[in-house]
């Protein structure tokens, strides 16, 4: 399954953005693409810019610090989804 | 949706028991005291049936797809947030004084995501009852007032630790048909000219003070509910005429009362929190928010009023071209619109909760607060400075008036030969109503003190980060972007 990885501008996150993609490529294949079955936003902070931004059907969405298992919940959340059609 | 004059109306269906110089206030509607507060407060109303405000004085439902006034509307956008200080300016430059309906509005807010927020951990159905207690105050189109802050006692202890319990107030019994509260809120602006008292916790709360996490709804003449108006500054010069107190159609700024709640009864579909104490804090947090978001519009729209009032002085007194009247009012107004830029700032960079109301960016609304603790002191200093020592010892109203007076007040108070000396007195007295009055200490403790934002500035202020970058500025760290820019390899 693709998953694709799109960053927001990071004019001023609350957290360091690029852990979240570290998690990621442990435990997936990801792409910098939005054309993927599955695109997580990264965003900086909760305003969330990429939400106003993004018309992918599915995507899933981080705008704060999470633990690993949160992170990775979330993907495996989208992609059971998109599985179950 | 009312207007301004049935909402004026309205008041007369209420009879609520207020207290002020040592007599009872019989009727809101009619108390000459009152009525400047009950004025800035109709212009609330009065203001969304005006085509040329209902933009940003009205909304659409979430609920209901009903027009709505906003000061009933849960934010759906960060539009609707930025109509929202839009809407604050535009009545603080309209009244030149505080409007009181704002809080209540952040109270609704607040309790639309905490109560979410519960019942999503604890399956409680707080929000589904504060959904009811919403649509009825939007289809009544009601002025409910935010009671927030407790009386508090030793400000050391917690809730619990008090030696009088109910310095905070608590629940004192729980019943099959609801709950009876106790205690008491003070500095409650709007409360005696409100339909409704919102009643949310003040502070965060520990297992130990189960009783004192409750939020609730009250009519403001529910039994039981007792208030004490308080004094403002020259607050008894309105009875004088209308010339000393300087607004005296819309007063000064607040109106605040002391709010007793003895033994009060609250019907459960009325009752929003009531023992989740480790949600207290979120509560107290979103309204402050909410609440601190405010200032840098409608303070903004008073000092509109003020810089206005400093402006057409000099010109009265033949020295609006001086170069350091010039300058003074340019700093006025540099200072004015520093703190709305960090209004709109908030607003814009506002986000979605889970209930799917938006609230405004934690950090920037403390900002702008803070900085209402600090710029309303010194756009004041400077209108006092533009004015003159006269703002402090102008004859009265009842001098003026007076045959044997009026004569020498004309010849000797006058200013420049084109404007009338009453016009220049009414302009003095305005300067010294919005610099010297409640205005003040309202922008220094109103949504909090100033050490109330610097925690909430602290914990967001990600010093982490900050220092990362300054490591990496100072090459401590690498940079990888300088290592590409330079192609070079990282050793």
């Amino acid at each position: 399954m693709r998953i694709g990885v799109k960053y927001c501008g990071g004019c001023n996150p609350d957290y360091r953005r690029e852990e979240v993609e570290e998690v990621l490529r442990k435990h997936f294949k990801i792409f910098y693409s939005e054309d993927a079955e599955i695109l997580v936003l990264i965003n900086g902070c909760r305003k969330a810019c990429l939400l106003e931004e993004v018309k992918h059907p599915r995507f899933s969405v981080v705008d704060s610090q999470l633990s690993e298992e949160e992170i990775v919940s979330k993907v495996e959340k989208a992609m059971k989804k998109l599985l179950e059609g | 949706m009312m207007n301004g004059k049935e909402y004026i109306e309205s008041l007369r269906r209420y009879r609520p028991i207020i207290y002020f110089m040592g007599k009872r206030i019989e009727s809101v509607a009619d108390s000459p005291v009152l009525a400047p507060h009950v004025n800035a407060a109709a212009m609330t109303y009065e203001l969304a049936h005006d085509p040329k405000y209902e933009e940003v004085m009205t909304a659409t439902s979430h609920l209901t797809g009903e027009k709505i006034n906003r000061f009933t509307h849960i934010h759906q956008s960060t539009g609707d947030l930025v109509k929202k200080v839009r809407m604050m300016r535009l009545l603080g430059r309209k009244t030149g004084s505080c409007f009181q309906r704002c809080v209540g509005l952040d109270a609704l807010c607040a309790l639309y995501i905490t109560t979410y927020d519960i019942d999503r951990k604890y399956g409680t159905e707080y929000h589904e009852r504060f959904k009811e207690y919403l649509i009825y105050v939007q289809k009544n189109d009601l002025m409910a007032a935010g009671a927030m802050t407790d009386v508090k006692g030793d400000r050391s202890l917690r809730p619990h630790q008090q030696a009088d319990p109910d310095m905070y107030v608590r629940v004192v019994e729980r019943r099959e048909d609801g709950i009876v509260v106790r205690g008491a809120k003070a500095h409650i602006t709007g409360a005696v000219n409100s339909h409704e008292i919102i009643v949310l916790p003040t502070r965060a709360m520990g297992e130990k003070d189960r009783d004192y996490a409750v939020a609730f709804a009250v009519p403001v003449d529910a039994e039981g509910v007792l208030m004490i108006f308080g004094r403002q500054t020259n607050d008894m010069r309105r009875l004088d005429g209308d010339i000393d107190c300087g607004n005296a159609k819309y007063g000064t700024v607040g109106g605040e009362a002391l709010i007793i709640f003895n033994d009060v009864f609250v019907p459960w579909e009325r009752v929003f929190m009531c023992g989740e104490y480790d949600f207290a804090s979120e509560l107290v947090e979103t309204f402050a928010t909410y609440h601190r978001q405010n200032y840098g519009g409608c303070k903004v729209g008073v000092a509109d009023v003020l810089i206005g009032a400093s402006a057409a002085i000099a010109e009265y007194n033949g020295v609006e071209n001086a170069s350091h009247i010039v300058d003074k009012l340019t700093e006025m107004v540099h200072l004015a619109e520093t703190c709305w830029c960090c209004s709109l700032a908030c607003s814009y960079e506002g986000f979605k909760t889970p209930s799917g109301a938006y609230m405004p960016n934690l950090l920037l609304a403390n900002v702008t607060k803070l900085n209402i603790t600090r710029f309303p002191y010194e756009w004041s200093r400077l209108a006092q400075d533009i004015v003159g020592g006269i703002v402090a010892t102008t004859p009265s109203e009842l001098d003026y008036r007076n045959p044997e007076t009026r004569e020498l007040i004309e010849k000797y108070l006058k200013g420049k030969a084109d404007f009338p000396t009453e016009h220049r007195i009414r302009m003095i007295r305005l300067i010294e109503n919005l610099s010297i009055g409640a205005e003040l200490p309202e922008s220094m403790h109103g949504a909090g003190s100033p050490a109330a934002q610097k925690i909430m500035i602290a914990r967001r202020a990600n010093l982490e980060m900050k220092k990362e970058e300054a490591k990496r500025i100072a090459g401590i760290l690498p940079d990888e972007d300088y290592l590409r820019i330079r192609g070079e390899k990282r050793e």
